[in-house]
């Protein structure tokens, strides 16, 4: 039975300049299906005066970049959480909740003992604020029963998560407890976002914050604290990985939700790139889709992008092994971020390095190491400490120099995974 | 719309409804299947539309007759569907035929024998075909289009019907091919992983007809390039370019489109005349920069086409191509040493090589050159080592240059003997 959108007194927005039938299909898996707003209408800040008319408002982007009308990426993965955890036909909510956390949440936390170190007023763990407490993540909600009090509105959310990417750098918890307080509270943030189906450019500013957090804790959780040769992922790096994930297959979403024709999303070349990073791995954490039929949906200008072209270098390089061209391009033009998802790969391309010259080079002319540390371009002790790990000696030739004989049979990868090696290139300094 | 009297629309509706009845009691599906097809566009069934719209109340001769009741469940929807097509309403049309579809598997569980399956076969074609307009006709109307997708769920229920044993197995095939033109239309090519398994696990794949194994070749042929496994894609996509119809050129383009990638892969190159004939120009300079050892040309060659090689998925392939470019110009290289001085021909300058690269307007210093030279003696694509001290390459007096893969160097039969070893 189709569902009239006129008869709820919502009219279908007009479908603009291209008509060819660029839409979004929804994914099955969502109940609800996120909205649309035409460029043409201005976009409602106000988050109390948005009203969605939940599943009834499906239009299109009038323009999307997909010309063959195609969900790129699957769900939302914020909208896939609730949705999931959802029942039924249920119109999306518009949130009143003036806290970072509900007035009756924070209560019964309070009562139950249950505050994040974060969240204790004074150190008392019985005793919370309103600037302090943060909503949690509760995978068990139906939105049936929740109400609206209990959900945040967009600009409270903006600034939650605002005051939550704060505490990265201001807190003097060690980090593993900082990345999993703000792991679960921006959890919760993506469930109230799409509870009230919030789709718009400023969900996408959001997302955008949300993967650069799961980007950087890539970073800082590679070595757990441990020390630094304790080497085991740890589990709070593969969850990480695995709500990275989720969260730029979300964004990607959003960028095709709200695309229109003749403007561009600042930032999307860069987070696109990261796609094309994480595929480096043998098993990419981006699970369904193979890096081929990717390409096939995203925008031709993304692709030509700055970003998308270092990182399709970067791929280039490391497929072939051209491991001279890929740490000298990562050297030259890796942003922050790509620096952040490349970190775990760059010590693989020196090893595969180190096992080329090993294994080709020739027995009478080993290589200094003095070559070899700029090349790999790491510190000269560190390059050492390295083939070590690799299983080669460093020998001390004639003059005193140190030198990496060629030939050795002892290469091997090391079982333990890589230490933390410095990435030492000329010229930059904001490594 | 034709002019019809009420007489005539009323014959017309019953004729249809004794063809109807007569081809299920005769087990006569090459009549079934003609009546069940609204794509067609055949003029019986517009004429029969017309009939329809003009006397309105075919529902009640249906439930007059007991011979006709029995259908009544597909045909009341059929009927409906019909209306619909011929007044432009895609959707409703694609609905109604859904309803008429589901009506009929339910009775096609039942009748015992296979006498029904190429009726079937034209059941699902149409879903495929009518959930694709009544896209097109929800998305031009603002809508978001979903027929294609609820297509989908509908033919796996109809794949579950076939995948049992027994003689209606073969014709999960074709289903599988309708449901894999779905998956790549839509993008959501990860839900064929199901299907796969599924035919896996029959354990007598020749037993299904021919045309149905040279589209699921394809299909999953091309899945393998996607996922770069080249030797189940060599395997399947040569499958499907042997076994396809050799009139039917449209075919053989398809197959040949992502079977060139993969052959290269492995170093087999097809003739000029062959992409020619199929016209698929976009790989000549591919080819010719393999053969010539020419890294620019291949570089110049994937910018000019990217856009339809990421569109097909081949561009990452393709990409690959270079290691065996650097082969190939080295062996050039060599060649001409060899020429000039037979006896110091297995020691390549690397400065030569920074050379010739230049000349091919490619700036690479020589840690760059050495690096390469590094990587293409470990993968074995060149024998020998590098002097690091001195800058140069020596290479292997025997066999310096490999063959890409040994068990592919000899020539394939296949594309009527177009092909040549590298």
């Amino acid at each position: 039975m189709e569902r009239d959108p006129r008869r709820r007194g919502h009219r279908p927005l007009p479908s603009s300049s291209s008509s060819s039938g660029r839409t979004v299909i929804p994914d099955s898996r969502s109940n609800f299906v996120p909205s649309r707003r035409s460029h043409g209408e201005a976009w409602n800040r106000n988050a109390s005066s948005f009203h969605s008319r939940g599943r009834s408002s499906r239009n299109p982007p009038p323009g999307s970049a997909n010309s063959d009308g195609r969900d790129p990426s699957g769900t939302v993965s914020g909208l896939e959480e609730a949705a999931e955890e959802s029942s039924g036909d249920v119109p999306s909510l518009v949130g009143t909740c003036p806290f970072m956390c509900p007035a009756s949440e924070m209560a019964q936390r309070e009562r139950l003992r249950d505050l994040a170190v974060f969240e204790r007023l004074h150190g008392n763990p019985k005793k919370t604020s309103p600037d302090l407490a943060v909503k949690k993540f509760c995978r068990t909600i139906s939105t049936k029963d929740v109400k609206s009090s209990d959900v945040r509105p967009l600009s409270v959310l903006e600034n939650t998560l605002d005051y939550l990417l704060n505490l990265m750098d201001s807190s003097g918890e060690p980090f593993e407890v900082v990345h999993d307080f703000i792991f679960d509270r921006t959890r919760s943030i993506r469930q109230d976002l799409s509870m009230q189906n919030i789709v718009d450019r400023k969900a996408i500013s959001m997302f955008e914050k949300m993967v650069k957090f799961h980007v950087i804790s890539h970073h800082k959780l590679q070595f757990s604290s441990e020390g630094t040769h304790h080497l085991e992922v740890s589990s709070s790096h593969h969850l990480n990985m695995e709500q990275l994930a989720k969260t730029l297959t979300s964004l990607y979403h959003l960028y095709e939700l709200n695309r229109v024709p003749d403007s561009a999303f600042e930032n999307e070349p860069e987070f696109r790139s990261l796609y094309v990073l994480l595929c480096l791995n043998y098993e990419s954490p981006m699970k369904g889709e193979s890096l081929a039929l990717w390409f096939r949906h995203v925008p031709a200008s993304v692709i030509r992008s700055k970003e998308m072209i270092f990182a399709r270098t970067v791929l280039r390089c490391f497929r072939f092994g051209n491991y001279k061209r890929f740490l000298d391009t990562v050297a030259a033009e890796a942003s922050f971020l790509q620096f952040c998802i490349l970190e775990s790969h760059i010590n693989e391309v020196r090893a595969l390095a180190v096992s080329c010259i090993n294994s080709s080079g020739y027995k009478l002319h080993p290589f200094s190491l003095a070559n070899l540390s700029s090349l790999l371009m790491m510190k000269e002790s560190e390059a050492e400490s390295f083939c070590n790990a690799c299983g080669l000696e460093i020998s001390i030739d004639n003059h005193g120099n140190k030198m990496l004989p060629t030939k050795q049979s002892t290469f091997s990868r090391p079982k333990a995974g890589f230490g933390n090696y410095g990435f030492l290139c000329p010229g930059r300094t904001d490594k | 719309m034709a002019y019809m009297s009420m007489g005539e629309a009323h014959r017309r509706i019953t004729d249809y409804l004794n063809h109807f009845s007569d081809a299920v009691y005769d087990q006569d599906a090459a009549s079934l299947k003609l009546i069940l097809s609204l794509s067609s566009n055949s003029p019986s069934q517009l004429s029969l539309a017309d009939a329809l719209n003009i006397f309105q109340d075919a529902n009640r001769l249906i439930k007059q007759s007991d011979k006709h009741s029995q259908f009544g469940e597909i045909v009341v929807p059929l009927f409906r569907s019909l209306q619909n097509y011929r007044l432009g309403n895609l959707v409703d049309a694609y609905n109604a035929y859904e309803k008429a579809a589901n009506a009929f598997i339910q009775e096609f569980r039942n009748w015992d024998s296979a006498w029904a399956l190429e009726a079937l076969y034209v059941i699902a074609y149409e879903i495929r075909v009518l959930a694709e307009r009544a896209d097109r006709e929800l998305a031009s109307g603002g809508k978001s289009p979903e027929k294609l997708k609820g297509a989908g769920s509908f033919l796996m229920k109809v794949f579950g019907v076939l995948a049992g044993k027994g003689p209606k197995r073969v014709g999960a095939l074709y289903v599988t091919c309708q449901l894999f033109k779905i998956y790549f239309k839509l993008g959501t090519v990860h839900l064929c992983r199901s299907v796969i398994r599924s035919i896996e696990t029959v354990r007598d794949f020749e037993e299904f007809p021919k045309r149905d194994k040279v589209t699921y070749m394809y299909y999953t042929g091309r899945l393998d390039v996607f996922n770069e496994n080249f030797s189940a894609a060599d395997h399947k996509l040569s499958y499907a370019l042997t076994h396809c119809n050799p009139q039917s050129e449209a075919n053989i383009r398809m197959i040949l489109k992502y079977l060139i990638p993969v052959k290269l892969s492995i170093g087999i190159l097809p003739q000029d005349c062959l992409l020619q004939k199929y016209n698929l120009v976009e790989y000549r300079n591919v080819v010719l920069a393999l053969r010539r050892g020419d890294l620019r040309l291949l570089r110049t060659a994937l910018e000019e086409h990217e856009d339809r090689f990421l569109r097909s998925g081949v561009y990452l392939v393709l990409e690959k191509l270079e290691l065996q470019v650097y082969q190939r110009l080295l062996k050039k290289i060599y060649i001409i040493q060899k020429q000039r001085d037979p006896s110091r021909a297995h020691q390549m300058k690397l400065e030569v090589i920074v050379r010739a690269l230049k000349w091919l307007k490619i700036d690479m210093d020589l840690d760059e050159v050495e690096c390469i030279v590094a990587i293409l003696i470990y993968k074995n694509l060149v024998k020998g080592y590098f002097a690091h001290k001195s800058k140069v390459v020596v290479l292997s007096k025997q066999d310096p240059f490999p063959k890409l893969n040994a068990e592919n160097a000899d020539s394939h039969s296949l594309a009527k003997g177009h092909y040549e070893a590298h």
